[in-house]
């Protein structure tokens, strides 16, 4: 079958690959209908997380139709159409009884790497490193989708195919970082980065009850669309200080609730944003976090702040003693899917969450390279490209 | 060399250090004493009355205990060797127990790419391992 591959630094090619099979009486496979490049996959990309290898094929947002299962599966049979979440979960350990299911502790494959990094292991994510459990990722024909019952999830007859993909990553990570941001009625929440996991975060702030909500980027097109599908107000970095906007907005306080998604390579201006660059480069600071800085710093006294962007490892200048004075609550996790996709499947169908609207750039799998290329350099007022398959 | 190069062989070279310190110590350093550890969440009657092959082959080995874990997070399923077992094949055998116990079986990683590339290889070289390392 053809596959998009990571072949290196910037190197991703569409090569054939053998087919998946059923290795686990919990797997299926599914055939893989549409998938989404994700601001996470550019740090494999850059080969900011160097656990890859070449042939490994990549990508981690999907829907599909399920073509085959394993005798243990139950729940989903030949012919379904299903939305699958980007981390494998067993489903039955304490963590994914307790719906932390991205800490699932049952299907990273290769605990040993993360263990030592970051002293335990969380569960295995589709294509994304052999740190993350060496699973094949989505940008295929076909996919094997281990313990599946858990890990996908059907989707209504009411949700189209393009608007229940984002519901495998980007609707659910984004409504995670307000709802676990503990965003509350009449809050001013902030959210920094307007990609999709970032716009999916300031509409669910909306939903959850925020009365103001501000959504930060350097890019206009960006801003542009959140404002136009949610009404959300925006704040361009380049052009203004957030800092003063988010005084100004607040009455001189700082939001309730900061949401970060923006992750490990953050851009910013100023003498910041080259300290940063010069550190990472000599190996003095693996993650940039200008973004968490700018969340802490300008978040209210007590406030909270929720980081969803993907960091790797260690980073520097971080701003602990805003956050011991100033009372935080400072918190992060990747996304705990399967706690919030059926939810939010049911507000996909009933209209209230637009999430097809990100799917600016629309191309079969053999335009992956170019695909990847335009998310990456942000050309073309891309906010995602997505593979037909 | 590029970043992911530096990165990658700075793990290979931390982890090859860290194999050889292992192999420098004497039996007395090892902490023969040291309890292995996985808590599996399934009551201490089920873990008892069903333990899997992959723990209960080592069992004349090792010496077992399985206790409630607290605040109900299931059992806690701890082995220390009384013999030479290498505590990497403990590790391992601990974490597929946890698996079959809780998930009903051992999820398989998929196959390797075909052409993984110098560097690939030496991830590969990690990653073979990596069942059976970490934090126990």
């Amino acid at each position: 079958m053809k596959a998009l591959c990571w072949e290196g630094i910037n190197d991703v090619r569409v090569q054939d690959v053998p087919d998946p099979q059923l290795l686990n009486d919990q797997d299926m496979i599914l055939k893989v209908r549409l998938s989404t490049v994700c601001g996470s996959d550019l740090h494999l990309l850059t080969g900011h997380i160097p656990f890859m290898q070449a042939g490994d094929v990549i990508g981690h947002e999907f829907m599909g139709e399920v073509v085959e299962v394993g005798a243990g599966v139950t729940r989903h049979r030949p012919g379904d159409r299903v939305v699958v979440c980007s981390f494998i979960v067993c489903g039955r350990c304490w963590y994914c009884r307790n719906e932390l299911y991205s800490l699932c502790d049952n299907t990273n494959t290769n605990p040993a790497i993360t263990q030592h990094l970051w002293g335990a292991d969380p569960g295995g994510i589709f294509g994304y490193s052999h740190a993350m459990g060496g699973f094949r990722g989505s940008h295929a024909e076909y996919v094997r989708v281990p313990f599946a019952d858990h890990t996908a999830i059907p989707i209504p007859e009411a949700v189209d195919d393009m608007s229940a993909l984002f519901a495998s990553d980007s609707v659910p990570t984004g409504w995670m970082g307000a709802d676990l941001g503990g965003v509350k009625q009449g809050d001013v929440v902030a959210v920094w980065g307007c990609g999709a996991v970032g716009q999916m975060a300031a509409r669910a702030a909306q939903l959850l009850g925020a009365e103001r909500v501000l959504v930060i980027d350097r890019f206009d097109y960006r801003l542009r669309q959140a404002e136009s599908a949610f009404g959300v107000e925006t704040i361009n970095y380049a052009e203004t200080s957030v800092g003063e906007a988010l005084l100004e907005a607040t009455g001189g306080r700082g939001p309730d609730v900061c949401i970060e998604a923006v992750g490990c390579e953050a851009h910013s201006t100023g003498p910041q944003y080259v300290y940063d660059q010069v550190k990472s480069k000599l190996k003095l600071e693996m993650d940039r976090p200008i973004a968490v800085r700018e969340a802490i710093y300008n978040c209210r006294k007590g406030g909270s702040v929720f980081v969803l962007g993907v960091f790797t490892g260690l980073v520097d200048k971080f701003p602990l003693g805003a956050l011991m004075n100033k009372g935080l609550t400072v918190r992060g996790a990747q996304q705990h899917g399967q706690r919030y996709i059926p939810m939010l499947l049911d507000r996909i169908a009933s209209g209230e969450l637009v999430t097809s609207h990100l799917a600016t750039h629309v191309m079969p799998l053999s335009e992956g390279a170019r695909g990847y290329e335009l998310f990456k350099k942000k050309e073309d007022d891309c906010v995602r490209s997505v593979f037909r398959l | 060399m590029n970043t992911a190069g530096k990165a990658l062989l700075a793990a290979g070279v931390a982890t090859a250090v860290a194999v050889v310190r292992r192999r420098r110590r004497t039996p007395q350093d090892q902490s023969a004493d040291r309890w292995l550890a996985v808590t599996v969440y399934r009551s201490p009657e089920e873990v008892q009355s069903s333990l899997p092959d992959d723990l209960a082959r080592w069992r004349d080995q090792v010496e077992l205990r399985i206790q409630p874990a607290t605040g109900d997070k299931g059992t806690e399923l701890r082995v220390k060797p009384t013999g030479e077992v290498p505590a990497h094949e403990l590790r391992l055998a601990l974490r597929r127990a946890k698996a079959v116990l809780e998930a009903g079986e051992v999820v398989r990683a998929d196959t390797a790419p075909t052409h993984p590339g110098p560097m690939g290889k030496v991830l590969q070289l990690v990653t073979n391992r990596a069942g059976g390392g970490g934090r126990l």
